[in-house]
């Protein structure tokens, strides 16, 4: 960690020198560490020290940009250099809107001094809890466990300033008998708020309830997607249709919808950064404080994440979420989802089942076959389990379920008032938090073996 | 940099570490994309930094960094030690690795045509001019093109007196038109979807891939993909074609091979595999026409390089023969469990990552017929082109694919065109369904430029020599 102060100075002294109509820096720096174990002991501990400076440079309409992972100063000057030759080198870029100006960001703290210091020693030491308990149960366990320390910095010739240090922190387990598995994990800003002991309880119990799994014919059944699984299906639904530029190309199942219901009215889904229960970030990569967005409210299709150069191209305002300008192309991105609580406890929400099934989490969702219908396709995976009369009753064999989002979500029976945090891609700024669900309706369309 | 490394490696020799590597990275990347008629973005990226792998009483360390002054070195490979302790802490039979000739030498990916010495104005041309082509129907309400070359530097120097330098380089690029009516979005996409095609080789394979004749072609399918059928819900013959072909090998033969994943060190992200140790030798995987191997001196492919990075040489190793299975991808770790030595296929996605098995280039071999012969061979069925969507189960068995665009052939005869087309299956099911394979004429190295595995995400290059082949009464149609 370098520093708000010292870091300014440095890539100040550099702006400075920009001779560049517009320019901006966007610095990410980290170390991370992440202990990997499988088999019941740690098989991969790693470490990474990086930092990564961005330079966009404009003239006019023309945009450049470069990059670098080198601190020494020569090394910044001549990258700073090579973002305005790329610049001048290409054709005006009409749909370019400029860098924005500067603005005021919400204090939020990001940052745990415990995290930061956190060694591989204590993420082992974690790991060994987790091996303990599921070796008690004579299961043994895979999964990961990281910790880091980031800081990000903003600059640009208009007068954006924006540095925001994080921590972050996060744990995965799957226990695993001869015949079944299950799954827990965690993330957040702070590595004392993940709750371990209650993840491996957890983890251990659905491993153990999943043995000796049976058979279920393919079809359309009543569902309960716990967490994990509701937020797989919420990153898929995000990369596809979430952000301006599927949306603005017309392959958003929001395209078109705007205004429109387009699930049952107890669905709301939004982006949320500004939440410190979250894992928060104030602002986006071109320094533009963020807003929240509803995608979907009370059932209702309300629109999408700009950046500003989508934002431009459809009539709106950037929201906040940029990427950075290396990696621009598919437009703006939504790093924070969430679906809005609903009334029912999870277990209440077994007891209201009938005859249906429990997903715990899903695998290789993929949501390209048919993205204006939202259609999604992808295997359940580390417990599920057929419910009956209001009880689990037995494992199953994984499943293939082949479903339009939409539609499956207008057959709402009730969400659960508690949420999940749950780490995704975009860990580092982002994560999704969510409910589990319980649908009238949802289609299964093969199995394995 | 030499010096640095070698000082480093004195270092942990000191600290009596069992075995310990370094590998310096330096990797350019450029990248153009040109958007309905301006051009969206053009950067470079310039990516440094040394990992330093640490086995000390058995246990693994890796710890890397940007920052590459003697003393930031120093302090880096004392951390790996630390973290090796760590590891210690949980039980485990100490790792052995097997033994490996501690080769001194160089490699250079052959190339006619720098990337990076080509002008932007150049590659802007050929995109924009192939972007022209096809936003030349109204319906066309999208159109991308795109390229990326990759510049690779590498010096891997080991305890055991390892000390080579690579020099790699990459390229690729293709386009994709959206046609829209108001109503149906479709996309259509050359050479392959997500990207385009990628090799190891120079710009002389952009030069090589046709780019303006083949853009007109793709325009009207993707305009043609509003009005087509939706496929049909049934069993059926289908014949899938080459880049599609290439992601099926992937996911299906590729990934379950990798012997890391089979031994579980996967579990936590992508899953194991079905292709367990006990079914070596054992398993009839697919049809005797179906012979697999994992190439890593293919020329040309996304997945060839001199040496791995734990310095063991590329090479061929059957994995497919005549359908049965015989092998896996290893690494030095995980070969002496089925009794053998790495077949080099560990792979690190840059200095900040810990090498683990990736694919090479696996491949099909190819078969005897001709494409023309194998369509008007079949009586009734369905011809997939170009991925679009996939998904596979975490053991690998049971797979689900999309494509771009899809073709009835009915008696012989290419007809009418399907949407949203998708073919699902059980691996070795379907792999024993596949009767015909084209020959060689047909065959071609498809580069995957983003294959996604380990924690923390690494994306690997990785590609797949393939021909169209035919399979038996294949489940089709599930799309909602």
């Amino acid at each position: 960690m370098i520093g708000k102060e010292k870091l300014f100075k440095k890539l100040e002294g550099v702006l400075g020198r920009s001779k560049a109509d517009q320019t901006e820096i966007v610095y990410l720096g980290s170390e991370s560490g992440l202990t990997r174990y499988a088999n019941s002991h740690i098989h991969q501990n790693v470490f990474e020290d990086n930092h990564t400076m961005i330079f966009r440079s404009v003239v006019g309409k023309q945009v450049g940009v470069a990059s670098t992972n080198s601190l020494v100063t020569s090394d910044l000057h001549k990258t700073l250099a090579d973002s305005l030759e790329i610049a001048r080198k290409q054709p005006e870029n009409p749909g370019f809107p400029g860098l924005p100006g500067p603005a005021t960001y919400q204090e939020i703290n990001t940052f745990d001094e415990a995290t930061a210091k956190a060694t591989p020693k204590d993420r082992a030491k974690i790991v060994k809890k987790i091996v303990g308990v599921a070796g008690r149960k004579k299961f043994t366990v895979a999964g990961s466990c990281a910790t880091s320390r980031s800081e990000i910095a903003i600059l640009n010739s208009l007068g954006v300033r924006a540095y925001q240090p994080t921590t972050a922190a996060s744990v995965l387990m799957i226990p695993m008998s001869e015949t079944s598995s299950g799954y827990a994990s965690g993330t957040g800003r702070r590595f004392s708020d993940l709750d371990v002991d209650g993840m491996v309880a957890r983890s251990v119990m659905k491993c153990d309830l999943a043995q000796n799994p049976k058979e279920m014919k393919p079809g359309d059944y009543e569902v309960i997607l716990e967490p994990p699984a509701v937020a797989e299906m919420l990153e898929w639904l995000n990369y596809v249709s979430f952000g301006s530029k599927p949306f603005i190309q017309n392959m958003s199942f929001l395209s078109g919808n705007i205004g429109k219901s387009v699930t049952s009215d107890q669905i709301s889904i939004y982006d949320n950064a500004l939440d410190e229960k979250g894992v928060a970030f104030p602002f986006d990569f071109e320094g533009v404080p963020k807003k929240k967005v509803f995608f979907v409210q009370k059932g209702v299709a309300k629109g999408v994440v700009y950046d500003r150069a989508t934002g431009l191209k459809a009539g709106k305002k950037s929201t906040g979420h940029a990427v950075t300008a290396n990696n621009s192309d598919d437009g703006a991105f939504a790093t924070n989802i969430c679906m809005a609580p609903g009334k029912v406890s999870r277990d209440k929400m077994v007891s209201n089942m009938k005859r249906g099934i429990l997903v715990t989490r899903f695998h290789y969702l993929n949501g390209l076959i048919d993205p204006r219908n939202s259609v999604l396709t992808g295997m359940t995976r580390d417990g599920t389990f057929y419910v009956e009369d209001g009880e689990i009753k037995y494992g199953l064999k994984n499943l293939r379920f082949t479903d339009s989002a939409m539609r499956a979500l207008k057959t709402v029976i009730g969400i659960s008032r508690e949420r999940e945090q749950i780490e995704s891609w975009w860990s580092s700024v982002g994560c999704m938090t969510v409910p589990a669900i319980h649908l009238g309706s949802f289609k299964f369309t093969g199995k394995t073996g | 940099m030499r010096d640095k490394l070698k000082e480093c490696i004195k270092l942990l020799k000191a600290k009596g570490v069992d075995y310990a590597d370094c590998r310096f990275v330096r990797r350019e990347n450029e990248a153009l994309r040109v958007s309905d008629g301006h051009v969206d973005s053009l950067s470079r990226t310039l990516d440094v930094g040394v990992g330093i792998r640490v086995l000390s009483k058995g246990s693994w360390g890796f710890a890397s960094t940007a920052n590459v002054t003697a003393g930031d070195l120093k302090k880096t490979a004392n951390l790996a030690v630390q973290i090796a302790r760590a590891s210690a802490m949980t039980a485990h039979e100490p790792v052995v690795l097997a033994e490996q000739e501690p080769f001194v030498a160089s490699y250079q990916t052959p190339f006619k045509k720098d990337p990076f010495e080509v002008s932007s104005e150049t590659k802007i041309d050929l995109l924009m001019q192939s972007v022209e082509v096809l936003r030349a129907n109204a319906k066309i309400k999208t159109a991308e093109g795109g390229m990326r070359f990759f510049k690779t530097k590498k010096h891997f120097v080991s305890t055991e007196g390892a000390d080579i330098e690579q020099d790699l380089l990459e390229s690729g690029g293709g386009y994709h038109a959206v046609a829209f009516d108001g109503k149906e979005a479709q996309r259509r996409s050359y050479p392959n979807s997500f990207g385009g095609d990628f090799c190891t080789k120079g710009y002389e394979f952009i030069e090589s891939m046709d780019f303006l004749d083949n853009a007109e072609r793709v325009r009207e399918e993707a305009v043609a993909l509003l009005k087509a059928s939706p496929c049909p819900d049934t069993n059926t013959t289908i014949i899938i074609t080459g880049p599609q072909m290439a992601l099926q090998v992937h996911e299906s033969c590729g990934h379950p091979i990798e012997l890391d994943r089979v031994l579980g060190t996967e579990i936590s992200l992508a899953g194991g595999s079905f292709m367990t140790v006990d079914k070596l030798n054992k398993l009839k995987y697919g049809s005797d026409i179906v012979n697999i191997n994992a190439d890593a001196t293919t020329p040309g492919g996304l997945g060839t390089f001199g040496y791995d990075d734990e310095g063991v040489k590329a090479q061929r190793t059957p994995i497919i023969k005549k359908g049965k299975f015989v092998g896996y991808m290893t690494s030095r770790e995980t070969a002496p469990i089925i009794g053998k030595k790495s077949n080099g296929t560990m792979r690190a996605d840059g200095w900040n990552r810990v090498p683990i098995i990736r694919m090479t280039n696996v491949n099909l071999e190819p078969g005897t017929w001709e494409l023309d012969d194998l369509i008007a061979d079949t009586k009734q069925g369905i011809l997939f082109d170009l991925n679009k969507s996939w998904s596979i189960d975490d053991l690998r068995l049971n797979f689900q694919f999309g494509v771009e665009a899809a073709w009835e052939i009915k008696n012989g005869v290419l007809g009418r065109m399907y949407k949203n087309a998708t073919y699902t299956g059980i691996t070795p099911e379907f792999w024993n369904s596949c009767d015909a394979i084209c020959n060689r004429n047909h065959w071609r190295v498809w580069g995957v430029p983003n294959c996604g595995k380990g924690e923390p995400m690494q994306s690997a290059h990785v590609a797949h020599g393939v021909a169209p082949a035919r399979f038996r009464n294949v489940k089709v149609g599930v799309s909602k």
